[in-house]
């Protein structure tokens, strides 16, 4: 296995690559869409121009990252059929119906009101301009659901029945739709999506605050961002991180003794803070423990036996346990650091000293990059801890991709990928470096263009 | 069931040739009807904000086609597998070059946006035109569903072939050169000065041409795949099909001839539907068509899902097409008028 020669592995590499880049940008957009529609209904209640403009500031923002998001998106459905098509022959007539789904009911609505959400503010007033928000928003979120769902049925395969070919149906849509994990999963995923909009707009807040620029809107995007981000970041672990560890642990116990690298099974068993999986000697190196903790959150009880990679034949174990492990063992730990700082620094806001805590400032504005890579690592557990399998229990990674694509083609299309989304990545930070340093409007538009006639 | 898929799925993809396809021409022509900077932009806000949302066509096509034929999806993506990544990068070219342009106001920055926009849209029009005449001729299936291919041969279109042959190459040709006079007809429609006249004197021009390779290939479609046209003879959808392009072309000359834009715009679009429309119609039930063995030849009825999953989809797909058709409305309304070569009247760019 993963040889150079092995196209299975060219495949997977290449859809992991495209799909890890593609995901900084939606996990934004899902995030900030809802900071946009908070500001445009505080504008609409409040009638303060001051919330229009920072949303007029997001949106040219929000715009940037969707249109990235939208052309590294369109890949990712074309690879089930280069890539995967021994995937999407055997799944395909259950997989295929949400991502369908998507395009019909999130991505048309999407698409169509974003223009409108970053173009349409003078010609839709303030009302028509607050609903395209939402349709955006709303869009965003129901395209986030069919996706989800999606990987839940190969996480938990459910409603789906075995064809006369072998392939798989759907049975139920319902059940398919209403997979438990789906909306599990969901909620965590959605919730860390808000952390990465709320560090990003608090890390903006706190980088004018800082230059002492555009200090009215610095305001705004401290204080959303911290209020937001303290709820979303404590929702992510509970109870939604709490829910997606215990599925695992009822559906996929092998995943969740690899994920926390435990070898042995018995009961008490321990979360380890510290510790290096050694998959050749089966055992946990240096680990330091929390006793019974792992039994408690995954069964609920600290004397539950929790079972051990020993346990289960090798061939059901994940392939990459020390990675796994590590994704995991990072996530968790991030997003107990988001949490202590934005506790902090809502602290430091009830107390009125969240704008002039210089330290807390630095610290917030440095922040932003790790909820991409929490949400980041938290998608590596998911899909590193699937393996070996593509459609759980049912179908081998091994059997899906496909057969009459030669390694080499793979490897082409993998570097013309990474040299493509390289200089994608490159115009990006350009041109969001270009709005960041403009910065917000400080007087609307209009009085700017009555200013230039004048 | 299974014709009906085969109708819908089809419905999608010409519908998205039809709504990108004004895009595609509009770049390529892009140099050619634009000249002064400002004129430049007037094209792209004439495109406008609503790329995206002709592109979920595409990826709406996409899903379907993977949730009711999964094993046509597998087998052709597969099969076509560096053209399609090729179709990929243009398309992320595309959207970038739209996007990228206006955020900064500079003439060499612009220039160069518009160069990549021209190149990436020309590309997609030739490879989606290349991609239609492999469907009419047909690809190395092998007996176990499966085919991989070059990207050309020996051009001959029989037996072991590639991607381009003469025959996909002149169906390129006319995709190029049809989708180059809608786009004109969509601008003519669309812009008001220098960039509308232009557009008109192309559009009459590019639609003659069209016209000419149209018949080329039509020929050409008789002598590559002599079995076709009795098979179409019996479809009474072909008929249909037919009719609808014949409408299609009245409407046209006669919105060209009497410079009814909006009439031109229906015909044109009618039209570059209407054509795939009839193809499929003709091809049907034969999706992938082999060049080795008749008997290699994937139908419809090989490639379906199960019947409990065709019968799922059927149940929200009419409410996801409503819906579309409902922004549709939403959306015509919006950007309804003409884009002057003033910046910003369409509130984009």
């Amino acid at each position: 296995m993963n040889s150079f020669s092995d196209p299975g592995f060219w495949s997977r590499i290449q859809f992991a690559f495209t799909l890890i880049y593609h995901y900084l940008f939606p996990q934004l957009t899902m995030g900030l869409v809802w900071f946009l529609v908070y500001w445009k209904w505080c504008a609409l209640r409040t009638r303060d121009e001051k919330y229009n403009r920072a949303a007029r500031f997001w949106a040219k923002i929000f715009g940037l990252n969707f249109a990235v998001g939208v052309v590294t998106g369109i890949p990712m459905e074309f690879q089930f059929g280069t890539n995967w098509a021994g995937f999407s022959k055997y799944a395909g007539g259950v997989i295929g119906q949400t991502l369908a789904m998507e395009a019909m009911f999130a991505f048309f609505l999407e698409s169509a009101f974003i223009g409108a959400l970053i173009w349409g503010e003078k010609r839709l007033g303030p009302r028509l301009h607050f609903l395209a928000a939402l349709g955006v928003a709303l869009g965003s979120w129901i395209s986030g659901y069919f996706i989800i769902v999606t990987n839940a049925f190969m996480q938990l395969p459910t409603g789906y029945r075995i064809e006369a070919d072998g392939s798989l149906g759907i049975d139920s849509l319902s059940a398919y739709l209403l997979n438990p994990w789906g909306w599990v999963q969901f909620s965590h995923n959605q919730m860390a999506a808000l952390v990465t909009g709320s560090f990003v707009v608090a890390a903006a807040g706190a980088f004018y605050t800082l230059r002492g620029l555009h200090l009215e809107q610095a305001k705004i995007y401290l204080r959303s961002g911290t209020v937001m981000g303290l709820i979303s970041s404590m929702l992510v672990a509970f109870p939604t991180g709490d829910q997606q560890a215990k599925m695992v642990g009822n559906h996929q116990p092998v995943t969740l003794a690899a994920m926390e690298g435990r070898f042995v099974g018995g009961p008490m068993a321990g979360v380890a803070m510290i510790g290096q999986p050694n998959v050749a000697a089966g055992r946990l190196d240096n680990p330091i423990e929390i006793p019974g903790a792992l039994s408690f959150l995954a069964y609920g009880h600290f004397g539950s036996y929790v079972l051990g990679l020993e346990d289960f034949p090798q061939e059901a174990w994940p392939d990459n346990i020390e990675l796994l492990y590590y994704s995991f063992h990072l996530m968790i730990t991030l997003g107990t650091i988001f949490i202590i700082l934005m506790a902090y620094a809502a602290m430091q806001y009830l107390r009125g000293r969240l704008e002039s805590s210089r330290g807390l400032l630095w610290v917030l504005m440095l922040a932003f990059p790790f909820p991409y890579i929490a949400n980041t690592l938290g998608w590596m557990t998911a899909e590193l801890g699937r393996q070996p399998w593509l459609v759980y229990g049912l179908y081998r990674t091994s059997e899906g991709y496909s057969k009459v694509v030669s390694v080499g083609d793979m490897v082409f299309t993998l570097i013309g990928f990474v040299g493509l989304y390289f200089v994608l990545g490159l115009l990006f930070l350009v041109l969001i470096g270009r709005e960041i340093s403009h910065g917000p409007a400080d007087v609307l538009p209009a009085e700017l263009e009555r200013e230039a006639s004048a | 069931m299974i014709a009906a898929w085969y109708a819908i799925a089809g419905f999608m993809l010409v519908v998205y040739v039809a709504l990108d396809g004004r895009n595609f021409g509009a770049g390529m022509l892009h140099w050619r009807v634009a000249r002064t900077p400002e004129e430049r932009r007037q094209v792209i806000a004439a495109i406008g904000p609503l790329w995206s949302w002709h592109e979920v066509w595409l990826v709406g096509f996409g899903g379907t086609v993977l949730a009711v034929f999964p094993k046509l999806l597998a087998s052709a993506f597969a099969g076509y597998y560096l053209a399609l990544f090729l179709i990929l990068w243009c398309l992320i070219l595309r959207g970038i070059s739209l996007e990228c342009g206006g955020h900064i106001n500079d003439r060499m920055w612009q220039g160069f946006w518009d160069f990549v926009f021209v190149l990436a849209n020309t590309l997609l029009a030739i490879l989606f035109g290349a991609a239609a005449g492999n469907m009419a001729r047909g690809v190395p299936l092998a007996a176990d569903g499966t085919f991989s291919m070059a990207f050309f041969t020996d051009f001959a279109p029989s037996g072991y072939v590639g991607l381009l042959d003469w025959y996909t190459v002149s169906v390129a040709l006319f995709a190029a050169v049809a989708l180059a006079a809608h786009g004109a007809t969509y601008l003519t429609l669309k812009t008001e000065g220098n960039v509308h006249d232009r557009s008109a004197a192309y559009a009459s021009v590019l639609w003659a041409a069209a016209a000419a390779l149209l018949l080329i290939i039509s020929v050409e479609s008789g002598v590559v795949r002599p079995d076709l046209l009795g098979h179409a003879m019996q479809n009474p959808f072909w008929w249909l099909g037919l009719v609808l392009v014949l409408a299609a072309a009245i409407t046209l000359v006669s919105g060209l001839a009497t410079r009814r834009e909006m009439r031109a715009f229906i015909g044109s679009n009618l039209l570059i539907a209407g054509l795939p429309a009839t193809g499929a119609a003709a091809i049907y039930p034969v999706v992938l068509h082999s060049t080795l063995a008749p008997e290699n030849s994937l139908s419809v009825y090989d490639v379906a899902a199960g019947p409990n999953s065709l019968a799922y989809a059927a149940i929200w797909w009419p409410i996801g097409f409503a819906l579309a058709a409902a922004y549709f409305v939403v959306i015509s309304r919006q950007y309804a008028g003409k884009v002057s070569v003033k910046r910003d009247n369409q509130g984009f760019y």
